[in-house]
């Protein structure tokens, strides 16, 4: 469970996050849509501290992760993120990159942390790339391969930062399966797409955002079909 | 025209032992300059406050004075100073050494901030410490760029490791110059002498090459 309450965000004198709280629960996924430049990654950003909020307060189940004293890297085993350009680490084969930090953060055996790594490679359909370089990798694969990298710190909570948006067309689906397929398994997840179909299928719950506001908080169905706010009217007109 | 080269014939083997002394501290001298300006530019990459200006000052001083002079004075002013009597091989080192760290420094953290801002983010977000993320993540993809860079200025200190023939220390320059004026004939000594820089250069040109190859298997 991740419970944010009151966050707000500055960058110099622009605030870009008003004072958001929301609570997501174990098991639940949520997505976060809105307009660019709405927050949205900022927010995602702060759930694991990668962004320091200006103000207010984020808990982990019942630890406050925003208290300074505690540590960041600590947090942050706990909780999983894929990027929008992957940064899969190029130097290292694709089977390194997803066993390096379990063995480096949690100090277990490269040779346990290869296992592992090659059954989550399995699991996102990249068997046969254990030996590859990133740069041999379609944007589909490397982001499939960001998602088993994050997935093997074992987190309880996994962030997902436009996982499509980088992508060609074509290759959207290939991730969006392995994102839905971790749902499936319980996951709690909070994803920021522009996806709408996805968000729709997927999603327990939406927030949308714009200008740094939570405008809007529902469940998909009643968002995407009756959204009780001008904005979010406005928005969907848009981009449905 | 009025040159020999058989008068050199019989010096060959001192010239030639040159190769040795000089390669033996610039050997030394690289790898000082190497370590401290791979931790000098940790120090100007850092948040922390008081590194950075610190390694700035020191870049500042040893770009900022002839290597000559930083080489003298460290030769000639710290037994003045000390009483203690530094030998050629050290000062030499020492001089070089902490010199082509300023220049190194900034090489390696032109290279780190090069280095794709997301590979900090993805590693901080796999709960990675400071210290492997620099060793394993950054610093190995730092390194690969810069490398032609580093390269050139492998190159530049050896060849001016012929200043430290100013100091008496006996390395191939020096050692030209005494085969010279034992002969009354300057041409030949040092057209030999410097075949052999050249020589060395190439050899380290192709070693980077390699270097530079195997670095690459990842593109």
């Amino acid at each position: 469970m991740i419970k944010a309450e009151n966050i707000t965000k500055k960058f110099g004198k622009q605030t870009v996050l008003h004072s958001i709280s929301t609570t997501i629960k174990q098991g639940e996924v949520v997505a976060v849509i809105g307009p660019s430049g709405s927050g949205k990654s900022t927010f995602l950003r702060c759930l694991n501290l990668l962004e320091s909020p200006t103000e207010g307060k984020i808990w982990l189940n019942d630890q406050e992760i925003t208290n300074p004293k505690r540590n960041k890297l600590a947090v942050r085993k706990h909780i999983g993120m894929v990027f929008q350009h992957f940064h899969l680490f190029p130097h290292m084969t694709v089977l390194d990159n997803v066993a390096y930090a379990p063995q480096k953060v949690k100090g277990i055996p490269k040779q346990e942390a290869h296992q592992t790594a090659k059954k989550l490679l399995a699991k996102v359909g990249l068997t046969d790339k254990e030996q590859a370089y990133p740069n041999r990798l379609s944007g589909g694969q490397k982001q499939r391969v960001a998602i088993a990298r994050a997935l093997a710190m074992e987190p309880e909570t996994m962030l997902f930062d436009e996982p499509t948006s980088a992508l060609d067309p074509e290759m959207v689906k290939e991730v969006l399966d392995v994102i839905k397929d971790l749902a499936n398994t319980g996951m709690t997840m909070v994803i920021v797409t522009h996806e709408m179909n996805f968000a729709k299928e997927v999603a327990d719950r939406v927030l949308f955002l714009d200008r740094g506001k939570l405008i809007e908080e529902a469940e998909p169905t009643a968002f995407f079909h009756e959204p009780a706010t001008e904005r979010a009217k406005d928005f969907l007109a848009k981009v449905l | 025209m009025n040159l020999d080269f058989s008068q050199i014939v019989p010096y060959i083997p001192f010239i030639l032992e040159g190769i040795g002394t000089t390669l033996k501290f610039v050997s030394a001298s690289i790898v000082i300059g190497f370590i401290l300006g791979t931790l000098l530019a940790l120090c100007k990459v850092t948040k922390a406050p008081v590194l950075k200006p610190l390694a700035d000052a020191y870049t500042s001083i040893f770009r900022g004075t002839p290597l000559i002079l930083q080489l003298m004075i460290i030769y000639y002013a710290v037994p003045q100073l000390t009483g203690y009597d530094i030998s050629a091989f050290i000062s030499a080192v020492l001089a070089f050494g902490l010199n082509s760290a300023a220049y190194i420094s900034e090489i390696i953290r032109g290279g780190i901030q090069a280095v794709d801002k997301g590979q900090t983010e993805a590693a901080e977000a796999l709960g990675i410490p400071y210290r492997p993320m620099m060793a394993n993540i950054i610093l190995p993809q730092a390194f690969k760029n810069i490398l032609p860079a580093m390269m050139n200025e492998f190159i530049t200190l050896t060849k001016e490791s012929a200043l430290v023939s100013t100091i008496g220390y006996l390395d191939l320059m020096r050692r030209a110059q005494v085969v010279g004026s034992d002969l009354y004939r300057n041409f030949e000594p040092l057209l030999f002498a410097g075949l052999i820089y050249w020589v060395m250069v190439f050899v380290l040109t192709q070693l980077g090459r390699v270097l530079e190859r195997r670095l690459r298997q990842s593109d």
